[in-house]
Order: C-alpha cells, then sequence, then structure tokens
C-alpha cells in the first residue's frame, strides 16, 4: 500500500490524529534541529510519553474495555516503581540482589497480588465500591512508602538506580562505552531576511543512557500494545465489553463477570506497574511523590481524551498529557513574565498565569476536558472498527 | 395439553424443565412474591400474566438468580439452582431476557450477537496466546451461527450496523435470536412485544411458536392478551406474588377470579 492509500483508508478521525501526530514531529525535528529542544531532553520526554502510555493502556484495560473505576493508578505505578528502586538504587534499605529482571518480576507479582487483594472483596458489589477501596489503596500505599523508613527510606527517596542494563553482557555499561558524537554547529537562512543557527551539540554518555531508555520503552509499549490488541478483539475482550454496558446481561447469557472483572483489573494493573519499573530507571530516582494522585489525574485525563475503550486512544492520550505537562513548563520559560502592552485587566490575568504554571497547566486540561466532552463525549480516538478475531472474519467479508 | 383450570398452578406435569416451590421475597414490608410455586413442561409455551405488580419480574429473576429468594426452591432440569449465581443459572440451560431491552455500545449486531454463544474457547486469556488456532476456529463457527441466526430472524441485513441503531422493535429480535444462540433448554422472555409495533409483534409471535416447534421451552410474561392467547398454553395468573389460577387461556379470560384480580389489581 501506499502512503496515500494507507491515508485514504483512515476514518476521519484517524486522519486528524496523523495530521497532528506529524505537524508535532515535525515542530519537534525543528525545535531540535534549532537547539530549543536539546536531543537528550527530546529522548527523556519520549521515555515519559511512553511511561503515561503504559499507564493509560492499564487504566483503559480497567475502565475503557470493563468499566471499572480505579481510583490508584498512581499507587500500582508506585508499585512497579518502588520494587525495581527497592531492588537497584544504591541506598536501597533492603538488600535484594538483582537488576531489571528482578524488579520487573517483583513488580509484576506485588502489583497482581495487591489488584486481586483489592478486587476480591469489592467486584461483587456495585461498582462505585472499587473506586472508593481504589482512592483508599492510593493513599494508603503512598503512606506507607513515606511512613515505612527502614524498608523504603520514607519521604528521602531511593536514588542511585544504574542504567536498565547494568551488568549485563554487552549491553551494560554500553552507553558510558560509546563515543561522543559531535555535530557542528551550521547558519542557515536567506541573507538578509533570516538566519539560524542549527545543530551544534554533542551526543555523549547521557544521550546514550537516554537513548537505551527510549528503546526499552518502545519495546515495553509496542509489547503491550500487541497484547492488549489481540485481547481487546478476542471474545474474552467481547465480555468485558458486554461488562461495561451491560453486566446484568453478561450473567444473564452465562458469563462469571466476576471472574472476568478480575482478570481485567489484575491485567490493568500489572500494566500500570510496568509503566513504574520504567520510570524509575528513566528518572533514576524514585520518591513518594511520585505517587501523588494528580499522577491517577493525568492519566484518566488520558483514557478519556484519547476515547475509552481504545488502546490507540489511550496512546494518543498520553501523547498529549506529556505535551500539556512539559509544554506549559516550557512555556513558562520562553514567555516574558510581563505582558509587554499595558492594557488594564489584562495584564494582571497574564500576570497571574505565567507566574503560576502549576495552575494554568490544570486549568488547561480542565478546558481541554470541558471541550472534548461538549464536543466529542466518546473521545478524539474511540475504537473505530468492528472488534472481532480477525482471521475468523476473512473470506467472509471479502 | 391443560384440559382445565386449576386453582393455583397445576403440578400435574410429567417431564418439567422448570420447577418452582414456595418461593418467597419481601423487599422491606412488601411481599413481591407469597409462596408462589408452579412449573413449567418442556415444549410448553408457558405465560405469566397478571397485573402490574404482581410480581411477574421478580419471579423471573429469582428464578435466574439475580434476587435470592428469602424461601423456597427452584430447579431447571431437576438441579437445584436455588441461590446459584445467573452464570451459573445460565449454564443449566435457562437463559432470560430483560423488560427493557439492553444495548451494547460500540458493538455491531453481530458482535452483540456473539456474546451470546456459550463454551467459547477464546473467552479464556490463557487460550488466546496458547491456543490461537483452536480460539479461530470456534470464532468462525460462532461467527456462521450468528449470521444463520440473524437470517432465520430475517435480520441478516442488520449484521454489520452498529447494536445501538436498531428500534425497539428490532433490539427484541436480536435480544431473542442472541439468546438462541446459547442454545437455552428454557427461555425466559419478559414482555417481548412491550412497545414493538402490531406488525413486529406478530412476527416475534411467528418466531416464538416457531422456535417452540424447534423443541426450545418457553415461559413468558406479556400483558399484550391478544398475543398470549394465541402463542401460549398454558397460561398462568400470578396476583399479589402468588399463583391464582392455571389454566388454558379461554378459561382463563374468563375466569372471573382472574378479571376480578386484573380490576382491584392496584389496590395497594
Ligand atoms: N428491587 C426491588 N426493590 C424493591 N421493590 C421491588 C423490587 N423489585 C420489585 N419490587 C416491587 O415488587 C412488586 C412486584 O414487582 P414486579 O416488577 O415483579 O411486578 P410485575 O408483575 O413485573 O409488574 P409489571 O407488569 O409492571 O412489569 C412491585 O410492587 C415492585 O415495586
Ligand atoms: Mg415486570
Amino acid at each position: 500500500m501506499t502512503l496515500r492509500e494507507r491515508y485514504d483508508a483512515m476514518t476521519r478521525a484517524e486522519q486528524g490524529v496523523t495530521l497532528f501526530v506529524g505537524g508535532f514531529g515535525f515542530l519537534l525535528v525543528l525545535a531540535l534541529l534549532t537547539g530549543t529542544l536539546t536531543p537528550t531532553y527530546t529522548l527523556y520526554l519520549a521515555g515519559l510519553t511512553g511511561m503515561y502510555i503504559l499507564l493509560s493502556f492499564g487504566l483503559n484495560a480497567q475502565w475503557g474495555y470493563t468499566g471499572l473505576i480505579n481510583f490508584s493508578v498512581a499507587a500500582f505505578f508506585g508499585i512497579g516503581a518502588y520494587a525495581t528502586a527497592l531492588v537497584t538504587a544504591t541506598n536501597s534499605p533492603l538488600s535484594i540482589p538483582g537488576g531489571v529482571v528482578v524488579g520487573l518480576v517483583l513488580a509484576i507479582l506485588a502489583s497482581a497480588v495487591i489488584a486481586v487483594a483489592i478486587a476480591i472483596p469489592t467486584l461483587r458489589l456495585r461498582s462505585d465500591y472499587l473506586a472508593i477501596a481504589s482512592l483508599g489503596l492510593a493513599e494508603v500505599v503512598r503512606q506507607i512508602v513515606l511512613n515505612q523508613r527502614d524498608w523504603t527510606n520514607g519521604s528521602g527517596g531511593l536514588r542511585g538506580i544504574p542504567d536498565v542494563f547494568a551488568g549485563w553482557p554487552v549491553l551494560g555499561g554500553l552507553p558510558e562505552r560509546l563515543p561522543g558524537l559531535e555535530f557542528t554547529e551550521y547558519a542557515v537562512g536567506v541573507p538578509g531576511l533570516f538566519q539560524v543557527r542549527v545543530l551544534g551539540f554533542t551526543l555523549d554518555t547521557p544521550f546514550w543512557t537516554d537513548l537505551l531508555n527510549f528503546v526499552v520503552v518502545v519495546v515495553f509499549v509496542v509489547a503491550v500494545y500487541l497484547l492488549l490488541r489481540r485481547v481487546h478483539r478476542s471474545p474474552w475482550g467481547r465480555v468485558l465489553r458486554t461488562i461495561r454496558s451491560d453486566e446484568d446481561l453478561a450473567s444473564a447469557l452465562g458469563k462469571d463477570t466476576y471472574g472476568f472483572k478480575l482478570q481485567s483489573f489484575v491485567l490493568g494493573s500489572i500494566v500500570m506497574a510496568l509503566g513504574g519499573v520504567f520510570y524509575a530507571f528513566l528518572a533514576a530516582y524514585v520518591s513518594p511523590g511520585d505517587l501523588e494522585p494528580i499522577n491517577t489525574f493525568y492519566v484518566w485525563i488520558a483514557v478519556i481524551l484519547g476515547g475509552s475503550g481504545s488502546n490507540r486512544g489511550a496512546m494518543f492520550g498520553g501523547f498529549v498529557v506529556v505535551a500539556i505537562r512539559e509544554g506549559t513548563r516550557f512555556a513558562s520559560d520562553i514567555l516574558p513574565s510581563q505582558l509587554p502592552v499595558n492594557i488594564p485587566v489584562l495584564v494582571d490575568v497574564y500576570g497571574a498565569i505565567v507566574s503560576d504554571f502549576g495552575s494554568t497547566r490544570l486549568l488547561i486540561v480542565g478546558l481541554l476536558i470541558v471541550l472534548v466532552m461538549r464536543l466529542r463525549p466518546e473521545g478524539v480516538l474511540p475504537p473505530q472498527r468492528e472488534l472481532v478475531w480477525p482471521s475468523a472474519l476473512e473470506e467472509r467479508d471479502e | 395439553m391443560s384440559e382445565t383450570l386449576t386453582t393455583g398452578a397445576n403440578r400435574e406435569k410429567d417431564d418439567t424443565v422448570l420447577e418452582v416451590e414456595g418461593l418467597h421475597k419481601a423487599f422491606g414490608g412488601l411481599v413481591a412474591t407469597d409462596d408462589a410455586s408452579f412449573a413449567v413442561e418442556r415444549g410448553s409455551i408457558t405465560a405469566l400474566i397478571g397485573p402490574n405488580g404482581a410480581g411477574k419480574s421478580t419471579i423471573f429473576n429469582l428464578v435466574s438468580g439475580f434476587y435470592e429468594p428469602d424461601a423456597g426452591t427452584v430447579r431447571v432440569n431437576g438441579t437445584d439452582v436455588t441461590g446459584m449465581e445467573p452464570n451459573e443459572v445460565a449454564t443449566e440451560g435457562l437463559i432470560r431476557t430483560f423488560q427493557t431491552p439492553r444495548k451494547l455500545e460500540g458493538m455491531t449486531v453481530r458482535e452483540a450477537m456473539l456474546v451470546g454463544a456459550s463454551d467459547q474457547p477464546g473467552e479464556s486469556f490463557l487460550k488466546l496466546f496458547t491456543d490461537p488456532s483452536g480460539v479461530e476456529a470456534a470464532e468462525r463457527a460462532n461467527i456462521e451461527d450468528a449470521h444463520e441466526m440473524l437470517e432465520q430472524f430475517e435480520i441478516g441485513h442488520l449484521a454489520t450496523q452498529p447494536a445501538t441503531d436498531l428500534s425497539g422493535g428490532q433490539m427484541k429480535l436480536v435480544e431473542l435470536a442472541r439468546a438462541m444462540l446459547a442454545e437455552p433448554e428454557i427461555l425466559l422472555l419478559d414482555e417481548p412485544v412491550a412497545g414493538v409495533n402490531p406488525t413486529l409483534a406478530n412476527k416475534l409471535s411467528d418466531h416464538i411458536a416457531r422456535l417452540n416447534e424447534e423443541g426450545v421451552t418457553l415461559c413468558l410474561i406479556e400483558h399484550d392478551m391478544e398475543f398470549v392467547m394465541n402463542l401460549a398454553d398454558p397460561v398462568i395468573v400470578l396476583d399479589r406474588g402468588s399463583v391464582l389460577v392455571e389454566g388454558p387461556s379461554e378459561a382463563v379470560r374468563n375466569d372471573q377470579r382472574v378479571i376480578d384480580a386484573y380490576l382491584g389489581g392496584d389496590s395497594a
């Protein structure tokens, strides 16, 4: 298929998102070339996006598929991050030997066990009970991490988390061994009209470290996406979607809805923990601050905005959330702190917006959600096609 | 089948698919089901009628496991299903529909149909990865069955339409067709023609008669008397939570106790 045919075969929502992402990518390349963004920071942002995508995948597998309301995204994320950090951090109070693999296994086990523990008493009850219990769980996990100093080092956090592959053959210490690449600066432009300086940076160890992280998160995201796509289109996923629309109907047709809800909840929680595992390596430092409820909130925004029930929507949502989170930070750096023209009222409003970007960010998120709910309540990219095991439809629909 | 009217339910049936005995259910002070007993004979279309609030839907909910009875037993095919979860009752062969049609958002009609099929290997998370070819084969067969079933109900053209775009009557047809994919021993229909236009109601009536000829036992609740008279035998009349009389439709219609129940039906 040529690109053109591919584009034509898309639905309008898909075309819109493709154009948006394409345009955004183009701006990113420009920003990189002109030095507005450094390559290392860009890779860090990409890693952060990957992490949010994993969290959104997880929540989507719970809320989007099955309609389970989970307000403890940050807790499952934290379980993943802390499981990894406890194994690998230099100041970990628990001396569990191991690297990324042990951390990963521990994260999966811990998140699965805690997911089951909270799901068993609540999933038989009305759906709001899980919501309330998960809200409590998020706080409990945060308080434990904060107060059990002899396990978690409390508010000091866990630092000195090495590279993902530290100690592995070949991959271990690779970033240190790779040579620095120097790019000479050029000046391009139309003489007399404008001129910009491009390139002029050196790619060395921090860059290679982030590049390796980026590769890791891409592998995580792709693997999880492929897994989720398969289960979402399967009869298993169909039962979850039936439960979301009408749980009574699913039971009346003989489906053990409790069992399905449990599976969906555990699956989503494990995926969230994977996001945490990756974050520990990305930031090389985890602290109780990472478990703040605001992160749960961002992930909900991502899923609702992207389109509940859609894996690609969750991906898009994760991307937008990072764009807002980091974009506002970026804007606060480059915008002048005072409005250049003196219009009464406006000057004050502008001053308030620019001086407190933390709040402005929430304001933007709020406005965005209101807009989406008004104009497109199903989200930007809800599932676009019939969800049936694809190979079973071959021949039939030709 | 039943020749004459009996006071209370007729319990002299040889081969019953559903047996309800001494069922009791109260919501706070309100007794919705009061010592109700009846049986549904294999191969019959048994109607459950009664004034509004007589407790018909409550009985369906008790029988299908959605409500827990305070007392009494329910047997499906001889198996005691009292207190079982709804999905377990369904697995015993009792499939029900709901008074208000249930829509499945974001699904096409055939997707919504596919939920009906039981024993799907693809409903096991593990088998999706360990046995994809088995999943595919079953899914292929189920899709084939779903299309065929829709054809039988003369709505094959709707297969790939969004399930939310259907009219109320079409929705009822789809529900019926889907319930059939679960291969029930007995099908409980709660007001299958409520809110459906007369033409479609006749169609539904024909389809129900056809299913019955194919060997499905049916038990249905319906207010539309003409529909009941044409289709059902026997008719069980429920009043204030218990069985008043049971008999052939003609006899039931002319019975004074039934007339009184309907006239004074809403006395609180
Ligand atoms: N979940 C419930 N909680 C409280 N009261 C209920 C509940 N379900 C039913 N009832 C009450 O039980 C009585 C019987 O209700 P039910 O729905 O079984 O009547 P019905 O015969 O199906 O009536 P209709 O013909 O109007 O559908 C009514 O008074 C109703 O209000
Ligand atoms: Mg009713």
